[in-house]
Order: C-alpha cells, then sequence, then structure tokens
C-alpha cells in the first residue's frame, strides 16, 4: 500500500491548498492505480511537497557555495597577512558572485582525445553523494526532508561516488597530471574512508540509533549532554579523530595532495572548464556543508542551543530558532576546516599512507572497543 | 509446417492476465527495463571503463529493485560493496591495462552468433519455466510489516535465538580475517628482497 508521507508543516499547508486538484485527473486514471491511493488530495500533497524539497536542496547547496568561496578567500587572506577581495561592493562581496558569472558564461569542451562520455559524465558523479547526503541531515526538528531509519549507513553507501567521480574524471581528461592525481585521490579517499566511516560508527554505537534526527535528539539538554562531552575524553578523541578523516575524505589541505599545485598543476580538474569545472567545484563545497553538518549532528548537539545550565542566560539562548544554532555551528566547523588549511603543511603520499594505515585506523579500532567498554560499563 | 510445442495466442494471453498493473508493479517494470538496459550496455561498450560506469548504473537500479522490496539494509549493502568494489576495478583497469582507449576489443562475428543463440536459449528456457507459475504474480507478503528493518535485520543478523545467524556470521567474519591476512603476507616483502 502506497501512504505518502508529509511530515513537515509546509506539507500540511500544501494538503489544505490543494483539496480538489486530483478531481480532474481521477477520470483518467487506471481503476487499477485507483485502488492503491488512499486520498487524492495528499497524493498531489506528496508531489507538491518533493518539488519543495529538491528547491530546499539546491538552496542550501547552491547558496552556500558563493558564501563558502568569498569565506575563504577572506580567512585565506587574513591568515596570510592580506586583505583578499576588497574592490566589489562592501569588502569585496559581490566579487564571488562575478567570478560565478563569468565561469558560467564561459565556453565547455573537451581535450583532444578525451573520452567524451565520461568526461562529462565525471562531474556529475561527483555531484550525486553532496546532493543526497543534503536530504538526510536534520536543520531542525521539523527540517528535515528525508528521516530515513537508515541514515548513516546510507551516507557510508553514497560517499564512494566522490571517488569515483574523481578517478573517472582524472582519467578521461587524457593528460598525465590529471591521471596521476585522480589515481592518488583513489589511493587516499578509499583509505580514509575505513575511518571515516569507522567514527560514524562509534557515534552509532555509543548513541544506539542511525536516524540522524534521533542522534541529535539524543543531545537534548545541556552542552554537557553534546556527545563530544557526554563520554568523557572518548567523544573528544573521536570528534578529533573525524576531523582528521573528513579533512582527508574532503580532500582540502593539509591532506590535498590530489590536486597539490606544485606538483600536479591542478590535479584531476586540470582539463576541466567552465561549468564542468563549476560542478567539481561546488561538489567540493557542499561536501564541506556536510561534512561540516555531520560533525555538528554527531558531536556538537545539531539544532540544540548550547545550555550551560543557568537559568537566565538558557532562556535567552533558547529564544534563537534551531536552524540558526544548526549554521552557527556549521560555519564554526568550517571556519576550523579552513585554519587547518591554510596553517598546516602538506604531508608526503607515502606519509599520509602510512598515517592512516598505521595510526588513525588502529586508534579508531582501540576507540571503538573503549567505546563498547564504556557503554557496558556505564551506558 | 512448424508446429510449436505451445500455442503462441493462448500463452500471450494467459501472460496478459497473470501481468499485475498495479503502482508498484508498474515501478518494478521500470526498474527491470532500466536493469536490462544498463546491463546490455556494460557487454556492448567497447571501452573497459565505460563498461564499469554502466555496471555501476546497473548495480544502482538493483538496489532501488531492493527498495521497491523494501530491503533497505540490503540495498545500501548493494551500494556499499558494489561501488566500492567498482571503483577499486576502475584503479587496477588504469593501472594494467595499457592503451586504454583504443579498439580493445575486436569481437568476431561467429561469437556473436554462438553469444546471441546461447542467450536467446536461455531467454527461452527462463520464460517458458517462469511465467507458468502462478504464484509468482499472485503471491502476497507474508512478513511482518517491518521485518526488513534495520532494527529487526540486526537483531537476527546478531541474535542467539532459532532463527538468527550469529554462527554464520562469524564463520564468515573469521574467514574474511583469513584472507585478509593472506593478503598481507602475499603482498609483503621477504626479507631478503627490497
Amino acid at each position: 500500500m502506497f501512504t505518502p508521507s508529509v511530515t513537515h508543516p509546509i506539507g500540511d499547508f500544501v494538503r489544505k491548498l490543494v483539496p480538489d486538484a486530483m478531481g480532474y485527473v481521477t477520470p483518467y486514471l487506471p481503476q487499477s492505480v485507483l485502488e492503491y491511493i488512499p486520498a487524492a488530495n495528499s497524493v498531489v500533497a506528496f508531489l507538491i511537497n518533493a518539488v519543495i524539497c529538491i528547491i530546499a536542496v539546491c538552496i542550501v547547496a547552491i547558496g552556500n557555495a558563493p558564501i563558502l568561496i568569498y569565506m575563504e578567500r577572506k580567512v585565506c587572506a587574513h591568515v596570510q597577512c592580506r586583505l583578499g577581495p576588497m574592490r566589489l561592493g562592501w569588502h569585496g562581496t559581490i566579487q564571488t558572485i562575478a567570478d560565478v558569472l563569468k565561469m558560467l558564461f564561459k565556453e565547455v569542451y573537451a581535450p583532444k582525445g578525451a573520452d567524451k562520455f565520461i568526461f562529462y559524465l565525471a562531474p556529475m558523479v561527483v555531484l550525486i553523494a553532496p546532493f543526497l547526503v543534503l536530504t538526510l541531515i536534520p536543520f531542525d526538528k521539523n527540517m528535515v526532508i528525508a528521516n530515513v531509519p537508515v541514515g548513516i549507513p546510507f551516507i557510508i553507501a553514497v560517499n564512494g561516488f566522490g571517488i569515483l567521480g574523481i578517478l573517472l574524471g582524472g582519467w578521461s581528461s587524457n593528460n598525465k597530471y590529471s591521471l596521476l592525481g585522480s589515481l592518488r585521490s583513489g589511493a587516499q579517499m578509499i583509505s580514509y574512508e575505513i575511518s571515516f566511516a569507522m567514527i560514524l560508527l562509534f557515534v552509532v554505537m555509543v548513541s544506539g540509533e542511525t536516524n540522524l534526527l534521533s542522534i541529535t535528539q539524543g543531545q537534548e539538554g545541556t552542552i554537557l549532554d553534546w556527545w563530544i562531552f557526554k563520554i568523557p575524553v572518548l567523544g573528544f578523541i573521536a570528534f578529533v579523530l573525524f576531523f582528521i578523516s573528513s579533512t582527508a575524505e574532503l580532500n582540502r589541505a593539509p591532506f590535498d595532495i590530489a590536486e597539490a599545485e606544485q606538483e600536479l598543476t591542478g590535479g584531476y580538474h586540470t582539463e576541466y572548464n567552465g561549468t564542468a569545472f563549476a560542478m567539481f567545484y561546488l561538489a567540493e563545497y557542499i561536501n564541506l556543508v556536510t561534512t561540516s553538518s555531520l560533525a555538528t549532528t554527531c558531536f556538537l548537539g545539531g539544532f540544540y542551543p548550547p545550555l550551560i545550565g543557568v537559568e537566565a542566560v538558557d532562556s535567552v539562548l533558547m529564544m534563537v530558532p534551531g536552524f540558526v544554532w544548526f549554521f552557527a555551528k556549521v560555519y564554526f566547523m568550517i571556519w576550523c576546516y579552513m585554519m587547518v588549511r591554510w596553517t598546516f603543511v602538506r604531508p608526503r603520499v607515502d606519509q599520509l599512507m602510512d598515517f592512516e594505515w598505521k595510526f588513525l585506523l588502529p586508534v579508531n579500532l582501540v576507540l571503538l572497543g573503549l567505546g563498547g567498554a564504556y557503554i557496558v560499563l556505564f551506558g | 509446417m512448424l508446429s510449436l510445442p505451445f500455442n503462441v495466442s493462448q500463452l500471450l494471453s494467459q501472460a496478459g492476465a497473470m501481468f499485475p498493473t498495479g503502482p508498484m508493479d508498474i515501478a518494478f517494470y521500470a526498474v527491470a527495463f532500466i536493469i536490462i538496459v544498463t546491463a546490455i550496455l556494460t557487454v556492448v561498450v567497447r571501452n573497459v571503463l565505460q563498461s564499469a560506469v554502466f555496471l555501476i548504473f546497473s548495480f544502482l537500479v538493483t538496489a532501488i529493485l531492493y527498495l521497491l522490496l523494501h530491503a533497505e539494509f540490503v540495498a545500501l549493502a548493494q551500494v556499499m560493496v558494489y561501488v566500492g568494489g567498482v571503483v577499486i576495478f576502475v584503479v587496477f583497469t588504469i593501472l594494467l591495462t595499457s592503451h586504454l582507449g583504443e579498439d580493445a576489443f575486436n569481437v568476431r562475428i561467429p561469437k556473436i552468433f554462438a553469444a546471441c543463440t546461447l542467450s536467446l536459449a536461455f531467454a527461452f528456457v527462463m520464460i517458458r519455466c517462469i511465467l507458468p507459475v502462478k504464484e509468482l504474480a499472485t503471491v502476497t507478503t507474508t512478513a511482518p510489516a517491518d521485518y526488513s528493518s534495520l532494527h529487526n535485520f540486526a537483531l537476527r543478523l546478531l541474535g542467539y535465538g532459532a532463527d538468527s545467524f550469529i554462527i554464520p556470521f562469524e564463520v564468515v567474519s573469521v574467514l574474511l580475517l583469513m584472507t585478509l591476512i593472506c593478503a598481507i603476507t602475499v603482498a609483503r616483502k621477504g626479507k631478503g628482497e627490497k
């Protein structure tokens, strides 16, 4: 039986708006289909709701990217004692929009001898994972698109598409630097994906939930109820490990051997230009948002305000809506990623792999064991 | 006059009566059609990497098929294992094949004929055997509502009861551990080697 679920308040609003729209369609549908439809107007509301959800994901994804590009330039500039973009608009705020427009108007072409099919497919494959993960993230109590019971396994499953897109893009460019960059990145991301998944499984283990909304709701209360502080020491270690492995997953410096400008000119997207390049760039920045959101959801209490247990302060903090807190935490995480990017130096390829296989992975296994012990003893 | 072992028109009308047309069935037909198309493209395309891409699409749509059957975790495991697996396959293809983009396969005509004959015969046997089975079209689901949800799935996989699978699970884990250790033993250098 097909029962459309419209869980959002906006869904109820839509359902009231379209009570009779189905009457125009019903005479043309076969009897076998009609038997399965419980309430006709809820189907229309469901469809409209789906469109609203798609638009919402696109707004979050595409709206965040220019802000992040501007922020990256400013953080980078101030770390290096520069000013960054200053001329266009107030403190260079319109600069990013001008850059995006320029990029969209460029001609898109493939290099000679490239495999055209894979060359144009790769940017789309790269964008699959970030958009799918965005649908799972609870921005507020009612602001989650797909409240599925298998949230964390879903995220671990779709992460593979990022690697695939980078490999295909690098190979099909018909350029030795791109190929080297994509192979390096493939090896790196396959390795670091293991510890990334293991940290997520640690969170699943201590919280006993795989649904992202339930994981967040398990952290309701004061700041000490967030998973980073709730389990003494272990939570903080898990958070640091998550930060390291997700930096490597994102291919950001200091783990950006996939791009390594000095060695590979630009890595796997050297041959891309115009919209195709913009898609790689967009995927990178949406990934930054989704990974920071995951860190926020799993460790920093999601959309709950940082209550400290003092009544007067807490009542003020509670007045701010949840999604504001969520985005504040997400942007704090992004700022941390950016500071790390412009502070640390890049390790060599072999040092990077040694670090994952000889340090991170054993530490993760020990952490999983200790988490199990904690649950048995105190949980 | 060629006489067939069965009546064609009768079989067709029988099939038409048997094909259900509910929404889930239509979804199944669409998914099955895409699986067949991508599977054929996987074999037909000449470039190894392109066929790997189509293989991934075919696996993905198979995962959607599992979702239609409400087996969420199996669908996710399908994506997790096969997309990751094919990624590693792609890495090795790039590393081990030279002149990848060029005319890799030169299939001769008789082989095509043999392959067509074999697959047509196989399809014929499958249709002949499977279509008359009435339960395929009319069987109702007997499992409880959230039989294959992640929670119940995990409880059954790791439980100790009569209908749970803890011992096969442990045996498979030990087997995987053995293969891991064997792979490391094969891959590591001996003491004398450099």
